[in-house]
């Protein structure tokens, strides 16, 4: 599959300030690549880099066939991390401005900004001001505005940032959309859960470095299965189970704790709960739990990034 | 280029669209006819005061009959001075006044103050103590109306018998009984001294009411070599001319600041930037801001010429030859088109490295102070519009085109007119260069706007 964004060896320099450093990736036409990294990563510097809206301090980026990113900027979407548009203008009027600046004529940008905003359920607020709708409306409005004209290429920068559950619903199966429609999308994000279920490809980023690029299953398999335990156990007894090859103390209130029992490569978790229950060692609950995207990483960056409460938990995770 | 008319486009509508600007821009000359009338009303409102004129002793006998002399003399000039004007501007325009004109002209030439009857109790009081308390009574705010009075003059004489006088009055700050009075018995006592001389008393009359017949002339005028209204017009034009473009470029300047402040605040400035050029977007605002700047002028301007041609034909004429015959038109074109460049990118620059007005204050401070030094020196270059220090602040770019256009009516030499024009454009496209790195700096920085800043960025480019 072409790439329709390559990277090599980007870094980009604030001064004394280091903000990404030597930093290579690319994202293959068509897909729907992950940018995940904790806020402070180099995600925003990186992907204004990518638009040419600021240069590298050294490296090469080509984006849809170009070495600048401004060459293409018509055939380019991009909605940045904090959003917010005219707010004395309609949805419609707006949508077809920035549209209209990506080479879309007003009147077609018009005819598909109604279109689209029936198709989200914003056809009763066309002739409001953009200053009357909510914030999951607006940010709505935002994202038809970055896409009216059909872009091959989606940039999206914490598209889910401050949306409520169902609006990130929506806007996931929009992005789905997107992709079906043939345009390759990138966005960043802190939350796990959200690449997890859309990305055909995640590239990970921590204090400006890349710590990871490949498919969520590969992203996940660099991280160990592992034992979940909750009851009076000590640290060192459950170290002591066959196959675990570390434990790691989630909570602890004094009496009960919650452990995280990591299982070395092609240890069989039964073997190590048998042996706890024959042992006697006092287990209330316990779950063998396939790493997430969220547990590689921790893995891979040795950083925590948020956890999105809203969002529910999906596969391994849902059966608990 | 597309991008650039789409992006102006915008930012007209925005304004032009609102019922508010509208409002303002009629508000401007409504609010100009308001200030200049209010003088006039002021003055033609002003109460006539209610003065006692009370002749202390045998002495001061005459006094009282001074002031009176004084006050009809002086209403007389009023109303000679009035008509004298009502003829010249008749002259200028040929036509004659209405009658609504010849009554505020009347208005304004009322006498000050009027005499009247001493009140009793002030007359039948002792002299001293009681009758300061009698005065008092009818000079305090409790006292009945028809029974207030706003001053009581004493005349009297001193040790060599010149006229003298104490003066109360009800309000300690106005002092108009008490400078009429000085300047009565200043006159008065001038006649005395002339008639013990032994000129009689007419002669003195007529001398005092003698005003000399001063004709003024000049080469540069365009009649007879008499200077009339319509060779002092040019210069009247050129300041209102420099006032009108100081207000236009601030305003349209103003008007940028804000809107970029709030793309920047709303965060529309990072989806602009990756939609078209930096230059695209500057460009684009300013033209927008300079069409909405058009628009007021051309409102202001129509608003203004056909006021004149409805209600004075003869001087709209004058107007029309001054500025196209005279070319004043063509200079505040070209000075307004520079001294907009140049104040617009600045401000469009500051803008962007502003989420509020706040934010702006620290350089917007300074290039205020810098804007009101023209406003100050332009009433100077009326009349001594080829002063050294003029001449060389003409030179200054941010002063430029408030200047010359205040002095272009003494026709200074082309060479410093082409020059210091020259060099404001010359100024301006640094402008437009330094502002367009810095805009672009500040539109993608989440930097606090300050002089280090703004320098950062324009040496840097922002990036």
């Amino acid at each position: 599959m072409t790439a329709a964004l390559t990277l090599e060896g980007v870094s980009k320099r604030y001064g004394e300030f280091q903000a990404v450093r030597d930093l290579s990736f690319e994202v293959p036409k068509g897909s729907i690549c992950g940018f995940l990294g904790p806020n402070g990563a180099g995600k925003t510097s990186t992907i204004r880099m990518i638009l040419g809206l600021q240069p590298a301090t050294s490296g090469r980026i080509e984006i849809l066939g170009a070495d600048d990113g401004r060459r293409v900027r018509d055939r380019i979407g991009f909605l940045p991390e904090e959003r917010g548009l005219y707010k004395k203008m309609t949805p419609v009027d707006a949508i077809a401005f920035f549209g209209s600046l990506k080479g879309l004529p007003l009147g077609e940008g018009r005819k598909r900004a109604r279109e689209m905003l029936d198709a989200q359920g914003l056809g009763a607020s066309k002739r409001k001001k953009m200053k009357e709708l909510s914030k999951g409306m607006a940010q709505k409005v935002q994202l038809i505005s970055s896409v009216v004209h059909r872009p091959e290429f989606v940039i999206l920068d914490e598209p889910f940032s401050g949306l409520d559950p169902v609006n990130q619903q929506g806007l996931e199966q929009m992005i789905r959309g997107l992709a079906a429609d043939g345009a390759t999308v990138l966005f960043s994000t802190h939350v796990m859960q959200h690449a997890e279920r859309l990305c055909d490809k995640v590239v990970l980023l921590a204090r400006g470095r890349k710590a990871f690029e490949g498919t969520v299953a590969e992203a996940r398999a660099t991280s160990r299965r592992f034992l979940e335990l909750e009851g009076a156990i000590a640290p060192d007894q459950a170290e002591r189970l066959p196959g675990v090859a570390g434990v790691e103390v989630v909570s602890d209130d004094g009496e009960v704790r919650v452990l995280k029992a990591a299982l070395a490569q092609g240890a069989q978790g039964q073997e190590a709960l048998k042996a706890a229950f024959l042992t006697g060692l006092d287990v209330r609950r316990f779950e063998l739990r396939e790493p997430s995207l969220h547990d590689a990483f921790i893995d891979l960056t040795g950083d925590r990034p948020d956890v999105d409460q809203s969002v529910k938990p999906t596969g391994v995770e849902a059966a608990r | 280029m597309n991008r650039m008319f789409l992006i102006a486009r915008r930012e007209y509508a925005a304004y032009a669209m609102t019922v508010g600007f509208w409002l303002s821009l009629l508000a401007f000359p409504l609010f100009a006819v308001i200030g200049g009338a209010v003088p006039i009303l002021i003055r033609s409102s002003e109460p006539v005061r209610e003065v006692v004129v009370i002749e202390e002793g045998h002495g001061a006998a005459g006094l009282a009959a001074s002031i009176q002399d004084s006050l009809r003399r002086d209403a007389d000039r009023q109303r000679e001075r009035a008509a004298e004007a009502m003829e010249k501007a008749a002259a200028a325009s040929g036509q004659t006044h209405p009658a609504a004109t010849q009554g505020a002209m009347a208005s304004l030439s009322r006498p000050i103050l009027r005499i009247v009857p001493t009140p009793a109790d002030i007359a039948s009081a002792a002299p001293g103590q009681a009758q300061s308390e009698a005065v008092r009574r009818h000079l305090t705010d409790d006292t009945p109306k028809d029974q207030r009075l706003d001053a009581v003059v004493f005349l009297t004489r001193d040790a060599q018998g010149r006229p003298a006088a104490r003066v109360w009055s009800a309000r300690a700050t106005d002092d108009t009984v008490e400078d009429f009075v000085r300047d009565a018995l200043r006159s008065a006592n001038r006649r005395s001294v002339f008639e013990s001389a032994g000129i009689d008393s007419s002669v003195v009359e007529a001398t005092e009411k003698f005003r000399p017949d001063v004709k003024a002339f000049s080469p540069q005028s365009t009649g007879s070599g008499e200077v009339s209204f319509r060779d002092r017009l040019p210069m009247l034009m050129g300041l209102a001319g420099g006032f009108l473009l100081w207000s236009l470029i601030i305003t349209g300047a103003s008007i940028l600041l804000n809107s970029v402040m709030e793309e920047k605040s709303n965060k529309i400035l990072e989806v602009l930037l990756s939609s078209a050029s930096t230059t695209e977007i500057l460009t684009g605002k300013v033209l927008g801001v300079a069409l909405l700047t058009l628009t007021m002028l051309l409102a202001w301007g129509g608003l203004g010429v056909g006021a004149l041609a409805i209600f004075q034909p003869d001087y709209a004429v004058m107007v029309g030859e001054i500025l196209v015959q005279g070319g004043m038109l063509a200079w505040f074109v070209a000075f307004m088109v520079g001294g907009y460049l140049m104040y617009a990118v600045l401000f469009a620059a500051i803008g962007a490295f502003c989420e509020t007005p706040r934010d702006a204050q620290t350089l917007m401070g300074p290039i205020m102070m810098v804007l009101v030094v023209p406003i100050m020196i332009m009433s100077m270059a009326l009349k001594t519009p080829d002063a050294p220090v003029i001449q060389i602040l003409s030179w200054v770019p941010f002063f430029t085109p408030f200047l010359m256009m205040a002095r272009l009516h003494s026709n200074p030499p082309v060479v410093e007119l082409i020059g210091a024009m020259a060099g404001m454009f010359a100024f301006a496209l640094l402008m437009v260069w330094v502002s367009g790195r810095a805009f672009r700096a500040g539109a993608l920085s989440d930097v606090k706007l300050s002089w280090k800043s703004f320098g950062q960025a324009i040496r840097g480019g922002g990036n």
